[in-house]
C-alpha cells in the first residue's frame, strides 16, 4: 500500500451492506475513527432502516468558516429524497455533521447510483476538509484574472501585492495546522507537524528532502515542496507563535496553475494533500518497520554463523571432561 | 494530550481469524483471517520494479543522514541482497484480500500467528501496520491500544510486542490482556452473573485448539491448563466424512461448515435422540445450496446434527487417539488448581469461541460435570462421615460467545480507568522494553 485510500473503509463496508439486496436491518451502534481526531458515529437511532452518520471533525469551526457547509449541501442535496442533512443544532450532541439515511425510500436503481453513493458517503472526510481549498481555488483563478503572471517573472517569485492575501488556518490537530493561500499564479499549502519522536524528525528530513530531490531529477509536474525545521516560512509569519523550541517542522506546498486545471486535478490535488500529514506519517513509520525486518534478518544471519563456529565434540573429549558434582574426574581404571 | 478522549483500539490477533475494533462497540468492525499475503521470492524483484516510482529507486540520496537512506537498501553485502525487495515490502496483503490474492500467482500466503503465539515478527509487524492505517484509518500517536495473548505467553514475545508497537508506531499506551480474563469480562453480561469477579475457568473452543484455562482473581493458573485436540475443524471434518459416506450430492468443505453452524445442537442423551429422529422424520433437516450456475442441490442433513458436536462429549465417535470427555477434562482441571479456589472455579464456567456456540452446550456440560461431582462428594461423605456443605456447578453462556474475547477487551478498554493501567510510550522510554512484563490488573467494578 503506496498511498492512504482517502474513503473509510468501514463506512463503504458498512453501507454497502446496507444496501445491498438481502440486508437484514439491526440495530447499529458503532464508533469510528479516522486520522486526524476525526470521530464517526455510525447508529441506527429511531428505528432499524434508518442509519445515521454523524462525523466529528476537530476543526470544525475553522472548516465551516471557509463553506464546507454549502459544499456538502451541494455533494448531498441531489440524495435529499431519502438522505437528510443534520447540522448545527440538528446534529447529534458532540458530533458536528449528520447525514440520516432511510433506507426504505432509497430509489437508486442501478448498482453504479448505489456505488457513488456510498463512495460519496465514505469520502465524507476529504469533502469536509475541501471548501477552504476550494475557496483558495477560487480566489487563485479571481486574482490570476485581475493581475495576470508577469511573464518577466522568469525567477517565479511571488507578486509584492500578493502578501495581502488573507491566509486561510486550519488547526487539524493540536497545535498542527494547515495554511493555504492563494495568489496569482499559485496556491501554497504549508503544514505545520510535529514529531514526537527524536527519531522521527531524522527521518522527515531524509523523506523531505527526497521530496525536493524527486522534482529536480525526474517528476518535474510534481507540486514543488520546501521543508524547514526550525523558520516559520514567511507567508505564515504573522500567524504562527515562534517556532522556539525547533519542534515543528514545516511542510510548504507549492500548487501551480496545472494541477488546478480541471476540476478533476483539482479534486485530485486536494485528496492527496488533505491525506498528507498521514501519508508522511505512516511512510515514516512502515520504513522503521522494513528497517526492523532488516535488522532482524542481520542477526539471524549472524546466529547462523555462530551456530557454524561451534566446536564438534568428540565421545573421548567429553568423558575426560566429565565430572560429579563436587568436581571430581571420573578416572578410568586401565 | 488529546489521545485521552479517543476510543481504545482493540486487537485480539487468533491463530485463525483477527479481530479488530474500537473500545466501546459491540462487535469488532473488522473480522478477517490473520492471514498475509507477500511476494513469493524469486519472483519479488522483477514484477515490483515498475510500480515503484523512480525517485524512491534512486541509491545516492542527498539527504544529510544518509545512514537511513536507500543506501542501505542497496548494499553489496550478499546476506542483505538476499532479501533485498524493491517496493516488496509495501506490496503485500492481510485478511480476506490476502487469501484472494494467493489464488493468483506472485503471492505466497502466510500465517503468522501459531498456536496462539506469535511466529514470524516481520509479518506481524506489516500485518499490524495495514490493519491500523488501512482498516482502522487511525493515526496510532492518537489511540490506545489493548493487544491480547494466549495464556503462557512467554514474556519475551510481549516485549517484542511492546518494541513493535511503541518504537515502530509510537502508540500512545499499550495494554496487553490474557485472552482468558477477557473471556471472564465478556460473560458479564450475563444475567446469570452476580457478582462480577475475575475468577472462573474459560473453556475457549476456536478452530484449531480447545483450551480449559483455569483463571484466579485475573491470573491464570498455569500449571492447570489442559489443551484438547478436538476444536471447530474437527467437526467440520466430521460433519464432512459423514456426507461423504451417505453419498450426498455436495460434500464439501463449505457446505460442511454452514450445516454445522446452521443445524447442529448438542441432545442430552444420543440413544434417545436417535429414536426420536427414527420416529419423527421431521428432525431430519435440508440443506439447500444455490450453485453458481442457479441449479439447486437439496443436500439431507441427518444425525450428524447431534452427533457432531458429540464429540466433546464422547470423543471416541471421531477420534482413535484422544478418549477423554470435555466434562472430565473440566473436572481435572479444577482438581489441579490450589484447593481454595476450586469452588469458584465450579461456580463460574464461562464459554468462548465459535465450537462453543452449539445449542445447549452449556446444559449438556453443567449436567455432566455436575454428575462427576456429585459422586465425588458422595463418596467422599460416605468415607469420611462428615456433611458437606455441596458445591455449585454454573456454566454461563452468553450472547457474545463468538467474539468473547474481543468484546471483554471492548468492555475493559471502554472504561474510564483504562488508561491509567496501560504502559505508556513516556514509561517505555524510560524504562524500556521490559515494563511490559507486568500489567496492573483492572480494578474489578463492583
Amino acid at each position: 500500500m503506496l498511498l492512504l485510500q482517502p474513503e473509510n473503509l468501514l463506512i463503504q463496508k458498512t453501507f454497502s451492506k446496507a444496501l445491498s439486496e438481502d440486508y437484514i436491518p439491526a440495530t447499529l451502534d458503532r464508533v469510528i475513527t479516522d486520522f486526524d481526531f476525526t470521530a464517526y458515529h455510525i447508529s441506527t437511532p429511531s428505528d432499524k432502516t434508518g442509519i445515521l452518520l454523524s462525523v466529528g471533525i476537530k476543526c470544525w469551526a475553522d472548516l465551516i468558516a471557509h463553506g464546507t457547509l454549502e459544499l456538502l449541501e451541494s455533494i448531498y442535496s441531489k440524495y435529499s429524497s431519502f438522505l437528510q442533512i443534520l447540522s448545527d443544532g440538528n446534529a447529534e450532541p458532540g458530533y458536528n455533521y449528520g447525514l440520516y439515511l432511510e433506507l426504505g425510500k432509497v430509489d437508486l436503481q442501478n448498482g453504479e447510483e448505489i456505488a457513488t453513493l456510498i463512495s460519496d458517503l465514505s469520502l465524507l472526510k476529504r469533502n469536509c476538509f475541501a471548501a477552504p481549498f476550494l475557496e483558495a481555488f477560487g480566489r487563485y483563478e479571481v486574482l490570476a484574472q485581475e493581475e495576470p503572471v508577469d511573464p518577466n517573472n522568469i525567477y517565479g517569485e511571488d507578486a509584492p501585492n500578493n502578501s495581502k492575501e488573507p491566509v486561510i488556518a486550519l488547526g487539524y490537530r493540536d497545535n498542527e495546522s494547515i495554511f493555504i493561500k492563494p495568489s496569482n499564479d499559485r496556491v501554497t499549502v504549508i503544514f505545520s507537524t510535529i514529531f514526537n519522536d527524536e527519531t522521527d524528525k531524522v527521518f522527515s528530513k531524509v523523506f523531505l528532502q527526497e521530496f525536493s530531490d524527486a522534482r529536480k531529477r525526474s517528476i518535474q509536474k510534481a507540486p514543488q515542496v520546501i521543508n524547514s525545521h526550525h523558520d516559520i516560512p514567511l507567508e505564515i509569519q504573522g500567524l504562527e507563535k515562534e517556532n522556539s523550541d525547533n519542534k515543528k517542522t514545516y511542510i510548504t506546498f507549492v500548487l501551480f496553475p496545472r494541477h488546478l486545471s480541471t476540476d478533476e486535478v483539482k479534486w485530485n490535488s486536494i485528496t492527496q494533500i488533505e491525506t498528507f500529514r498521514s501519508y508522511f506519517h505512516y511512510h515514516i513509520k512502515i520504513v522503521k518497520c522494513y528497517l526492523h525486518q532488516r535488522m532482524r534478518f542481520r542477526v539471524q544471519s549472524f546466529t547462523k554463523i555462530l551456530n557454524r563456529a561451534r566446536r564438534d565434540v568428540t565421545e573421548e573429549e567429553l568423558r575426560s571432561e566429565r565430572k560429579t558434582a563436587s568436581g571430581r574426574r571420573f578416572e578410568q581404571r586401565t | 494530550m488529546a489521545s485521552i478522549n479517543t476510543p481504545a483500539v482493540v486487537m485480539d490477533n487468533g491463530t485463525g481469524m483477527t479481530k479488530l475494533g474500537f473500545a466501546g462497540n459491540d462487535a469488532p468492525s473488522w473480522v478477517f483471517p490473520t492471514a498475509i499475503a507477500t511476494r513469493a521470492s524469486g519472483s519479488s524483484a522483477k514484477p515490483s520494479a515498475p510500480a515503484k516510482p523512480s525517485f524512491l529507486n534512486t541509491p545516492n540520496v542527498a539527504g544529510s543522514s544518509g545512514s537511513t537512506g536507500g543506501s542501505f537498501g542497496t548494499s553489496p553485502s550478499p546476506a542483505l541482497s538476499s532479501i533485498k525487495r524493491d517496493m516488496a515490502d509495501l506490496d503485500f496483503y492481510i485478511g480476506d484480500e490476502a487469501l484472494e490474492a494467493a489464488k493468483g500467482p506472485g503471492y505466497s500466503l502466510h500465517y503468522p500467528v501459531r498456536h496462539g503465539q506469535i511466529d514470524n515478527w516481520d509479518q506481524m509487524e506489516r500485518f499490524w501496520e495495514t490493519s491500523i492505517f488501512k482498516y482502522l484509518k487511525c493515526e496510532p500517536e492518537d489511540h490506545y491500544f489493548l493487544l491480547t495473548e494466549p495464556p503462557l505467553n512467554p514474556p519475551e514475545n510481549r516485549e517484542n510486542t511492546a518494541e513493535i508497537m511503541f518504537e515502530s508506531f509510537n502508540c500512545a499506551g499499550l495494554y496487553i490482556a490474557v485472552q482468558a480474563v477477557l473471556a471472564l469480562a465478556a460473560s458479564w453480561t450475563s444475567s446469570k452473573v452476580t457478582d462480577r469477579t475475575l475468577t472462573g475457568t474459560v473453556i475457549d473452543s476456536g478452530d484449531g485448539v480447545t483450551h480449559v484455562i483455569p483463571v484466579a482473581e485475573g491470573y491464570v493458573i498455569g500449571s492447570a491448563i489442559k489443551n484438547i485436540p478436538l476444536a471447530g475443524r474437527d467437526i467440520t471434518s466430521f460433519i464432512q466424512t459423514m456426507l461423504r459416506e451417505r453419498g450426498e450430492a455436495d460434500s464439501s468443505l463449505k457446505t460442511a461448515e454452514e450445516i454445522k453452524q446452521k443445524f447442529c445442537y448438542v441432545c442430552p442423551d444420543i440413544v434417545k435422540e436417535f429414536a426420536k429422529y427414527d420416529n419423527n422424520s421431521e428432525m431430519f433437516a435440508k440443506y439447500i445450496i444455490d450453485t453458481v450456475s442457479g441449479r439447486k442441490i437439496t443436500v439431507d442433513v441427518g444425525y450428524e446434527r447431534f452427533l457432531a458436536p458429540e464429540i466433546f462429549f464422547n470423543p471416541e465417535i471421531a477420534s482413535s487417539d484422544f478418549l477423554t470427555p470435555l466434562p472430565e477434562i473440566v473436572d481435572g482441571v479444577i482438581q489441579a488448581s490450589p484447593i481454595d479456589v476450586r469452588k469458584n472455579l465450579y461456580k463460574n464456567i464461562v464459554l468462548s469461541g465459535g465450537s462453543t456456540m452449539f445449542k445447549d452446550f452449556g446444559r449438556r456440560l453443567q449436567r455432566d460435570l455436575k454428575g462427576i461431582v456429585n459422586e465425588r462428594v458422595s463418596r467422599s461423605e460416605r468415607l469420611s462421615g462428615a456433611k458437606s456443605s455441596g458445591v455449585q456447578v454454573q456454566v454461563i453462556s452468553h450472547k457474545r460467545q463468538k467474539n468473547a474475547v474481543w468484546f471483554g477487551g471492548s468492555l475493559l478498554a471502554q472504561t474510564s480507568e483504562f488508561k491509567s493501567y496501560c504502559h505508556t510510550k513516556q514509561d517505555y522510554e524510560e524504562y524500556g522494553p521490559n515494563i511490559v512484563r507486568n500489567f496492573s490488573l483492572f480494578n474489578v467494578p463492583r
